[in-house]
């Protein structure tokens, strides 16, 4: 039981991490129609910024403040710079720009920090909490009560204040967002910097857990099964299927691969079941896309024939 | 079909094939690859930029084909691997096309994303077949008795297939087939009411599209001898779109220039870093230049290099030296609207 419970608390603590990604992914779709694939590029720029801030000497909040701000630049530079002169583009290059994104600042930061795994600087303490005998490192626990705290904020922000609900009108027609004075090229850079962020600070919270590397940014593809699960158009459906996913895919590598293992040795020739926790989440994708294409959150769309 | 048509390729290939075989190992090395990609960017051309299916699975289908013809060319099928990686491939292109009937646009490609990665996934899992995480190691083609093992043998052999994919692809544009992808790519409710069966018709596009890209795998794993799972991996779909959209979408001689720009710029790049004696920092550079490549295409030159190639007039310049000219080919491409795909 006590097993159980550590590979859900391990599952919530990244799935909370993967759920403020797809925020910003989904985000970025209701605002632009934009599929973001660079996502994973912010993700990991973001925990650069912070390790290199903090090398330069600034204390941990401050680093990751400053990182943030840093990102929802970068971000908003994306959407002005390369975004918006292709706003009428078929969507496979809008897809294959976001791409290109992602390939390069996986290669400028290549260029910069290398391609090793860096040690990322202590930003919680060590040490655990005990709970039921389920052991928490703080890492974890810091991990999943900021994301989640910082995701339902968000969601709080795009509920009820005026700035949300300029968003959400840009988000949900915007013709008629313009005709009442809305300016939607603004809501739009201000919803790829607001994604940005988030982003920046997902990738700073997995890399205190996982470290610091370029495979940070694979994070990108993977919230894509999340956005898929909850919906693409759906905010909270983002932060429920994130939540599913990370304790899906803990249950997978610690229950469902060491079964799928022994049944494979004792009928098969293959000893390996190799990435498992890597291909549920798109086989799960694949799955909830013929039988349910709008999500479990999402509004009924026309994608569908 | 036009004789042009027929000349031109022919005409192209014979030279092709010529100037390989004289240019030494490293220049048949560099044909053979172009011409491997070009057949692969064709395929998907054909899928992405005539029907309008985005395919994210591009290196998986390759992975299948190289994977099958491995196994059958082991078994001593020789040439006939071949074609049989082909089916292969065109059954593995129709189970990921099978969401298509459902999705539409984003969402299939999305869809196809995840076959990409669950494919990878089988690479490394179906030992049996694929020697797993170690990869298979591929003998050397037999064809009428002679072992084919030089860059330029292969060189030849890519080309001729390059020019047999050319052609067909030319002729399946005017069939019939070929039209009701237009259709189905510009509007699918159009396309029904002019009495296109749809999902026949995308079936057949990746049917058709999973053949070529089975044939180009086969290639790659004769010529790499090996076909290993990380070599067909999601970078290598990315690559394939990268090809058909700098190229520009939906035109042939577009794939062919879109390959040989993206097979050769790390070429390129790796020259100019060993000149400049950087070469520690020559990967990073190598994927920043594509990276800035793609985004640069396809903000100013979303059309890609075949507007570009037609800007340079060629066909023009041909017609002024031909004595019987009759109508001078006009530049069909000025007045289009930025995103509109050409063909």
């Amino acid at each position: 039981m006590t097993f159980y419970l550590q590979l859900a608390v391990a599952g919530i603590a990244v799935g909370s991490v993967y759920a403020l990604i797809a925020i910003g992914i989904v985000l970025i779709y209701k605002c632009s129609g934009v599929v973001n694939f660079a996502q994973g590029a912010f993700v990991m720029l973001g925990a650069y910024f912070t390790f290199a801030l903090t090398r330069l000497g600034l204390v941990p909040v401050a680093a990751v403040a400053v990182a943030m701000l840093a990102m929802a630049l970068v971000g908003m530079l994306t959407e002005r710079l390369i975004l918006r002169p292709m706003m009428k583009a078929p969507i496979v290059a809008i897809m294959a720009v976001t791409l290109g994104i992602l390939i390069l600042t996986r290669a400028v930061c290549l260029a910069i920090w290398g391609p090793d795994q860096i040690a990322f600087p202590k930003l919680f303490p060590d040490g655990a909490v005990n709970i039921f005998d389920v052991f928490i490192t703080y890492n974890y626990l810091a991990a999943a009560l900021l994301s989640v705290c910082l995701s339902l904020a968000f969601l709080a922000f795009y509920q009820f204040t005026s700035i949300g609900l300029k968003q959400r009108c840009a988000a949900d027609n915007t013709r008629a967002a313009l005709a009442i004075g809305i300016h939607t090229g603004n809501q739009n850079s201000l919803a790829w910097s607001m994604s940005a962020a988030l982003a920046g600070l997902g990738g700073t919270l997995l890399a205190t857990l996982n470290g610091l590397s370029l495979g940070l940014s694979d994070i990108g593809l993977v919230a894509f099964p999340v956005i898929v699960l909850g919906g693409l158009t759906s905010l909270s459906g983002a932060v429920v299927a994130g939540l599913l996913l990370g304790i899906l895919q803990a249950f997978t590598d610690g229950v469902l691969t060491p079964l799928f293992e022994t049944f494979l040795r004792t009928y098969t020739r293959i000893y390996s079941a190799g990435a498992l926790q890597q291909v549920v989440p798109y086989l799960i994708l694949v799955f909830v896309l013929l039988v349910r294409p709008q999500g479990i959150f999402g509004r009924r769309g026309t994608e569908r024939l | 079909m036009k004789r042009s048509n027929l000349i031109i390729p022919f005409g192209l290939a014979i030279v092709a094939m010529a100037v390989s075989l004289m240019l030494g190992r490293y220049g048949a090395y560099l044909a053979h690859v172009v011409a491997i990609a070009a057949i692969g960017a064709m395929s998907l051309n054909l899928l992405n930029g005539w029907c309008g299916q985005i395919n994210f699975a591009q290196a998986a289908l390759l992975g299948v084909g190289a994977y099958a013809a491995g196994n059958f060319g082991n078994a001593g099928w020789d040439l006939f691997s071949l074609p049989a990686a082909g089916i292969a491939s065109a059954l593995a292109a129709v189970l990921i096309g099978l969401p298509a009937l459902r999705l539409r646009g984003l969402y299939f490609a999305i869809a196809t994303l995840a076959a990409q990665f669950i494919f990878e996934y089988l690479f490394k899992f179906a030992e049996p077949i694929t020697h797993g995480v170690s990869g298979l190691l591929i003998q050397p083609m037999k064809l009428f008795g002679r072992v084919i093992d030089t860059d330029q043998g292969y060189s030849v052999l890519a080309i001729f297939l390059l020019l047999l994919t050319w052609l067909f692809m030319t002729w399946i544009r005017r069939t019939d087939l070929g039209r009701a992808f237009l259709v189905v790519r510009e509007n699918e409710v159009v396309a029904r009411g002019m009495g296109i069966n749809v999902p026949q018709t995308k079936m057949w596009a990746f049917l058709i599209s999973g053949f070529f890209a089975g044939i180009a795998g086969a290639l790659m794993g004769f010529t790499a001898r090996l076909a290993h799972p990380e070599a067909f991996g999601m970078a290598l779909s990315v690559d394939y779109i990268a090809m058909i959209i700098v190229g520009g979408l939906g035109s042939l001689t577009g794939s062919l220039l879109g390959a040989a720009f993206v097979t050769l710029l790390p070429e390129v790049i790796q020259r100019f870093g060993e000149a400049f004696h950087i070469a520690d920092q020559l990967s990073a550079l190598r994927e920043m230049a594509f990276g800035l490549l793609i985004i640069l295409f396809l903000i100013f030159e979303p059309r890609g290099l075949s507007a570009i190639f037609r800007r340079l007039d060629v066909r023009r310049l041909v017609a002024r030296f031909r004595p019987h000219s009759t109508n001078p080919v006009r530049d069909q491409t000025e007045n289009q609207p930025k995103w509109r795909s050409v063909e």
